[in-house]
């Protein structure tokens, strides 16, 4: 009873608060936490019968049956390593390059140029994998490509771009990079814009020069949204962006060495039974593998500050 | 503003430094801008000169064909672009309300459950349930079946967006300033309100933008949802545009469907010439936002 | 600053405002439609919902109603047809079923929202007794090898659209390029025999591609495949119906040695293996030869719509396979309130010229105006309303386009009679028990498949590769289980 009363109180004491969650709660309950009740899928051989829930009620159990056909062969090894080390790359380097991004931009004396260049940077976001994909073939292309048409100029052999696993990892990634970072460093711009620029003033006056006042004061400002992107993007880990190794690969078989990542399995796997319950197990276990490292990681970032933790 | 420049002067980059980074930025954002270019000259290619020498930047042969199919369509395409901008303003504003409150109380310190509701938000960024079941919630519980509000609804809020945004106020939002503004007596709605939002501007601005390029880019719910063709957004057009060609050139092998629909297949230039209609105008309305990035708000100025 | 807040703070306000009340709007507007369809089914007519392929049409609703009219006195139903675009079909109709929708109709087939496995899921509305009792016209009008092909563990699922039967593959010629070099395919039939015409053109037409080939090519061989693409199959003539691993059969590996050959030779393009479709070939017309599936007249389609002239020859026996049965059908919804009316409709569909040629042209003197019994002729309205016939039931009803001979659907009729089954017609294999595998399998498969059938590699040392990852990913599993599902399904059709 006491313990109620305390709660009350408690409630209470945060109305203002709750009633600012209340919100987005209520749409969190609506598009997310209801609909998750559907994974249960992931552990049936789904069939249809009436409305969906008497699908699922009428469906039989198969335990983890639906997990087995990630784990079937040696491709298992190959789809996790390209899948972790790619995002291990894009998390790091994509960090690194956004944040320097974001700097250079703010620290442009023509602030109409800087315009510009953000603007361009973010033009790649509009374009589709498809699309992208067929840039990125417009250039390899064995030959209409422009990077054959200048070895050929310059007197080398022409390569076939899309037979040569080892050139792969690093157009993924180039490719990546050039996608993302305009989207990217936005963020970190808008928080270096909403530094307190009295901070730099007072460094101003203890003699501080540019670089000092970067990796005294703007670093460390940044630092807190570095861990919470980082974090997130951890947990983000195990999924992949299809169309980056689909679209753009042009499904090159001579490549899936280097290029087969959990998603495109899922999909090539699925595509003469399409069982969906096959396909949800697939998206728990990333989510649940994602779920796992985040938490642990989380818990180091809270060892060391508090703040930067995510919950 | 000018004032406002001469102010910065003092912490200005040395002029080498300066050129190195306008090279930097400059030449990336070039990269950038480039196959944009591209795909604007391709649209006005030639469909036959295009198959016979690839992509190239001087076409021997330019042609509004692509146009003309877009526009075959005729009132279809300004329903699309009347969509889409309705349901980019009216969803980038709730997105706002939504995430800014929410993001705000759980940044607050003095929120018993801050750690529960963060926790409750990101869950839902690692966890979802599928399409099939999503799709039951919004048709069957909240009715929202070829509804503008299903265009909306579904990406009002953002797990990601409320992480970053929570971010922008506890290191942009002195404690300082709440304590005064309790002092003079002002609720909590108050505070946020008429305190905080001024100097988040910039991270609201962020959100704004990500919120309104991502309600723009939006096509899938509209597949799900969207039947009746007075609804359907500009970038649906697109890719449905360029889901069907994908699917047609898959399966030209296939007997039935190859000499079933060999004439009514788009052309490639048509694509592009989609992505050019359905990007433009948000690319001209980017510079809206870049206010808050570029010449920022320097504290000061909003205390005024 | 504190004046453009309040300003702000106004314009949020308004639009959340403006927004609930058209919130408000919309709810009303759909619970009104509901009320609407109660009131239908009160008044004995009932609305049938048909989902089909195809770019949807800004004139369908204006046609439905004119269809609704005809059929609304014909059988008591009218209908609401709704156009999903091609490449969103599947996925749609995926989301749809699983979610238990309320349709009725909709088209199905093997290439597009699969017809066998969705039957087998529980999608579709089993038809037998439906066809006996409602479906009197269609049993009548359809060979009988469209409804024997296209059952599923015995049922029927879905009525075939009457159209080609067999499935004959063919060489098809570029006739410019042919003509040009005086070459001639008399004699040719076997891919080894293309080479010497490739080799004439190779040496006299450089800019031109001797032999198209895209990343789905794959040669002809005298096999009945299981599952489309995938490497299990039964060999045409084999009474004693073996399952084989076609990429240990002396056929494919011949096929792929010569591919190869052709390959080394330049006359096949050097990125086959990766090219998605050879569209751009085609409206360039810089290529000779190519592999198709043909159909009768489908020599003047093909030459129409490329705009040069193409000449055709025989690859293979005209025969019938599961999927030239499958390639468009419509089912009944297996949640459908209304199955029985559906199927009256389907009938009247596949039998009624009126009503065939309304849903495919649209209506008459709007859309197309009647040049005699049998042709008819497009109007400049027909834009708004164009439709893929072969997707929308019984083709042979349709008027004739200025063009079309006056015998062709009589040459259809007589190329489906003289189409032989082929070994596996009206058995579909039940993979559920071998997902696992399959999954594993497909993805193992997808690794070499275009480069081999290209011959973008090397056979020798490719295929034994092949074969052990196929092997490891668990071929051997799925050929056991295929068999034993199709001794079964042998003794039970006294095969």
């Amino acid at each position: 009873m006491k313990a109620l009363g305390r709660h009350l109180k408690d409630i209470n004491r945060n109305k203002a608060m709750l009633l600012m969650v209340l919100p987005a709660s209520l749409w969190f309950i609506c598009f997310s936490y209801l609909p998750m009740l559907g994974t249960i899928i992931s552990f049936k051989e789904y069939r249809f019968s009436g409305s969906f829930l008497s699908s699922i009620i009428n469906s039989k159990w198969v335990g983890f049956d639906n997990f087995k056909f990630l784990f079937r062969t040696d491709d298992a090894y190959i789809i996790t390593r390209n899948t972790i080390l790619y995002n291990a790359v894009f998390i790091f380097i994509g960090l690194v390059l956004a944040v320097a991004m974001a700097i250079v931009l703010s620290e442009i004396a023509n602030k109409r140029l800087a315009k510009w260049y953000q603007t361009g940077m973010f033009m790649p976001y509009f374009l589709s994998w498809v699309i992208v994909g067929y840039f990125v073939y417009s250039f390899l292309s064995y030959d209409r490509g422009m990077i054959n048409k200048i070895a050929v100029a310059l007197g080398a052999d022409p390569t076939q771009w899309y037979s040569e696993p080892k050139y792969w990892p690093l157009i993924i990634v180039l490719v990546f990079l050039w996608k993302s970072l305009g989207y990217n460093s936005v963020i970190y711009l808008a928080a270096i814009m909403g530094i307190d620029k009295s901070l730099y003033e007072a460094a101003m006056i203890d003699g501080a020069n540019k670089w000092q006042q970067i990796r005294n004061i703007t670093l460390p400002m940044l630092t807190p949204l570095m861990t919470i992107l980082t974090l997130l993007a951890i947990g983000r880990i195990f999924y992949a962006d299809f169309g980056l190794f689909y679209q753009v690969t042009r499904d090159s078989g001579t490549l899936y060495s280097v290029t087969n990542v959990i998603d495109t399995y899922v999909y090539r796997g699925l595509k003469t039974t399409g069982e969906i319950g096959m396909s949800t197990a697939a998206g728990l276990y990333q989510s649940f593998v994602g779920f796992v490292l985040v938490i642990t990681s989380n818990s180091i970032v809270r060892r060391f500050n508090k703040d930067n933790a995510l919950f | 503003m000018a004032s406002l420049a001469k102010s910065r002067d003092f912490h200005r980059l040395s002029p080498v430094w300066n050129v190195t980074f306008n090279l930097i930025a400059g030449l990336f954002s070039l990269a950038c801008v480039f196959p944009f270019l591209f795909v604007m000259i391709l649209s006005f290619t030639d469909e036959k000169t295009l198959a016979r020498n690839g992509y190239s930047l001087f076409p021997e042969k330019w042609s509004l064909a692509a146009y003309e199919y877009i526009f075959k369509a005729g009132d279809q395409l300004l329903r699309s672009y009347g969509v889409t901008i309705f349901v980019t303003v009216v969803g980038t504003a709730l997105s706002l309300i939504f995430i800014s409150l929410f993001a705000y109380a759980i940044s607050r310190r003095s929120f018993k459950y801050r750690t529960y509701f963060a926790f409750f938000a990101f869950f839902t960024m690692l966890f979802n349930g599928g399409l099939v079941p999503t799709y039951i919630v919004t048709t069957k519980m909240l009715g929202l079946q070829n509804s503008i509000w299903a265009l909306i609804l579904p990406l009002t809020v953002n797990a990601f967006y409320i992480m970053i945004m929570r971010t922008f106020f506890s290191t942009m939002i002195p404690d300082a300033i709440i304590e005064s503004g309790k002092i003079d007596g002002a609720g909590e709605f108050g505070i946020f309100f008429r305190l905080v939002v001024p100097l988040a501007l910039p991270g609201l601005a962020t959100i704004a933008l990500f919120s309104t390029l991502g309600y723009w880019n939006d096509w899938f719910n509209a597949l799900l949802y969207i039947e009746d063709p007075s609804i359907v957004p500009l970038q649906s057009m697109l890719m449905r545009i360029e889901n069907s060609m994908q699917f047609i050139l898959q399966n030209t092998n296939n007997p039935s469907l190859g000499m079933g629909v060999l004439q009514s297949m788009p052309q490639d230039t048509s694509r592009m010439a989609m992505v050019v209609l359905a990007t433009g105008p948000i690319v001209l309305a980017y510079p809206f936002f870049q206010r808050y990035f570029i010449q920022g708000l320097t504290v000061g100025a909003v205390k005024e | 600053m504190s004046s453009t807040r309040k300003k702000l703070t106004f314009g949020l306000t308004s639009i959340l405002a403006a927004s609930l009340v058209l919130g408000a709007c919309g709810n009303n507007k759909a619970s009104d439609d509901s009320a609407a369809s109660g009131n239908g089914d009160k008044g004995e007519t009932v609305e049938l919902s048909w989902y089909t392929i195809g770019t949807p049409q800004k004139d369908v609703d204006k046609v439905m109603e004119e269809v609704s009219k005809y059929t609304k006195e014909k059988i008591g139903a009218t209908v609401k047809m709704t156009m999903i675009d091609w490449g969103d079909y599947n996925q749609k109709m995926q989301v749809l079923t699983a979610s238990g929708a309320s349709m009725d109709m909709m088209f199905t087939a093997s290439w597009a929202f699969d017809y066998v496995q969705n039957a087998r899921k529980g999608a579709f509305a089993p038809i037998d007794e439906l066809l006996d009792q409602y479906g009197k016209g269609i049993k009548e009008t359809l060979d009988p090898a469209f409804l024997e092909g296209s059952k599923v563990d015995g049922k029927n699922y879905g009525v075939p659209a009457n159209k080609e039967l067999p499935a004959q593959e063919v060489w098809r010629f570029n006739k410019n390029i042919l003509d040009e070099n005086n070459l001639s395919f008399e004699g040719v039939r076997t891919l080894e025999s293309l080479e010497p015409l490739l080799k004439t053109v190779k040496e006299n037409n450089p800019d031109v591609i001797p032999f198209q080939v895209d990343k789905n090519f794959m040669p002809y061989l005298p096999y009945d495949y299981l599952i489309e693409k995938f490497p299990l199959a039964v060999k045409l003539d084999d009474t004693e119906y073996k399952v084989v691993n076609v990429f240990e059969t002396p056929e494919m590996k011949q096929a792929l040695a010569t591919m190869h050959k052709y390959y080394k030779a330049g006359f096949v393009p050097t990125e086959a293996a990766t090219l998605e479709s050879s569209s751009d070939v085609q409206a360039t017309g810089l290529w000779f030869a190519d592999k198709a599936t043909t159909q009768p007249f489908a020599d003047n389609v093909w030459s129409t719509s490329y705009g040069y002239p193409i000449i055709s020859t025989p690859q293979s026996d005209a025969l019938v396979y599961n999927l030239s049965v499958m390639g468009s059908m419509q089912a009944i919804s297996a949640n459908s309130k209304h199955k029985e009316k559906a199927m009256e409709f389907l009938n009247l569909l596949n039998t009624d010229p009126v009503l065939r040629n309304m849903v495919d042209s649209g209506i008459e003197g709007t859309h197309y105006k009647k040049v005699d019994d049998t042709h008819m002729e497009n109007l400049p309205e027909s834009k708004n309303y164009d439709m893929p016939t072969f997707s929308l039931g019984n083709v042979m009803l349709t008027y004739l386009n200025p063009g079309d001979p006056d015998n062709k659907w009589e040459e259809f009729k007589s190329y489906n009679d003289a189409g032989q089954p082929a070994i596996l017609l009206g058995f579909n294999f039940d993979p559920s028990k071998v997902s696992t595998e399959i999954a594993a399998v497909q993805n193992a498969k997808e690794a070499f498949w275009a480069p081999l059938m290209t011959g973008t590699v090397d056979p020798e040392s490719y295929v034994p590769k092949a074969i052990e990852k196929l092997q490891a990913a668990g071929l051997d599993k799925i050929m056991a289980e295929a068999q034993s599902q199709l001794d079964a399904w042998k003794a039970a059709n006294n095969k």
